[in-house]
């Protein structure tokens, strides 16, 4: 949620967004929203290989279509 | 140890710092957290629909009935809960005076996103939601931060390992 914060503790792989405290997944109801970040999050697990990465998030807090997670490609990644 | 009054203010604070973008950045400007000395890696081995996954919060989410997080100690609190989801999931309740959460008391999963994992899990994406996962309350400074780094985080990596956990997800507030 801050991300001098997150460059400072340093995870192993992180998802950043700009959205407001305690709204890590989003709004409230927002299925797609929500399904959409864990995606992501999912997605970084597997391709960040560089430790402390960083993975800005282009959502948009509101306004923003979330069509499809491209989670299907994991299914066939090479480990 | 802080009155009602000042945890009034702080949940006030926590309003606006969450609802304006400004507040919050002059908010968090004048904190800065100890840098990290090295970062904890390992390789991922396994594919996501083939892995446990558990969740580790700081939103300050725990069961009712368990001891709520302290809010009068204005270090915080640097213990953990074990959130058991073979209890509903109606039963999670947040404790933090630090950031509004009206929100996530209304969705609990955008904190702590149980049933969006419970869906990915039907639909193979998840190999298995697993069944204890962690909450810690994430407002933490001074002496507690020395009891959350050598006490209390650890004990939460042993029982996730113990567990056969094989991924974590760390949601923040």
């Amino acid at each position: 949620m801050v991300r001098r914060y997150t460059e400072r503790v340093k995870p192993p792989r992180t998802v950043f967004l700009r959205w407001p405290f305690g709204h890590p997944l989003g709004e409230p109801f927002n299925l797609s929203q929500q399904r959409a970040v864990l995606a992501e999050a999912f997605k970084a697990l597997y391709y960040i290989k560089q430790p402390g990465t960083i993975i800005d998030l282009p959502f948009k807090w509101r306004r923003q279509q979330y069509i499809d997670n491209g989670l299907d490609m994991l299914k066939n990644l090479k480990l | 140890m802080l009155t009602d009054l000042s945890r009034l203010k702080n949940r006030l604070v926590a309003k606006f710092a969450t609802r304006y973008l400004f507040f919050k950045n002059v908010l968090t400007s004048r904190y800065q957290p100890d840098e990290s000395k090295d970062i904890p890696w390992t390789p991922v081995r396994k594919h996501l629909n083939d892995s446990v996954l558990a969740v580790v919060t700081t939103a300050g989410v725990h069961h009712r009935g368990q001891r709520p997080f302290d809010m009068t100690d204005p270090n915080g609190d640097p213990s953990f809960r074990a959130i058991d989801l073979r209890r509903p999931v109606t039963d999670l309740m947040i404790t933090h005076d630090y950031y509004d959460h009206s929100d996530a008391d209304r969705d609990i999963n955008i904190v702590f996103p149980v049933e969006r994992l419970r869906e990915f899990e039907r639909e193979g994406i998840l190999g298995k939601l697993a069944d204890i996962h962690y909450g810690f309350m994430g407002h933490i400074l001074g002496s507690c931060i020395e009891t959350l780094v050598n006490n209390t985080a650890p004990e939460v990596a042993e029982r996730l390992k113990a567990a056969g956990i094989d991924a974590v997800l760390l949601t923040p507030a």
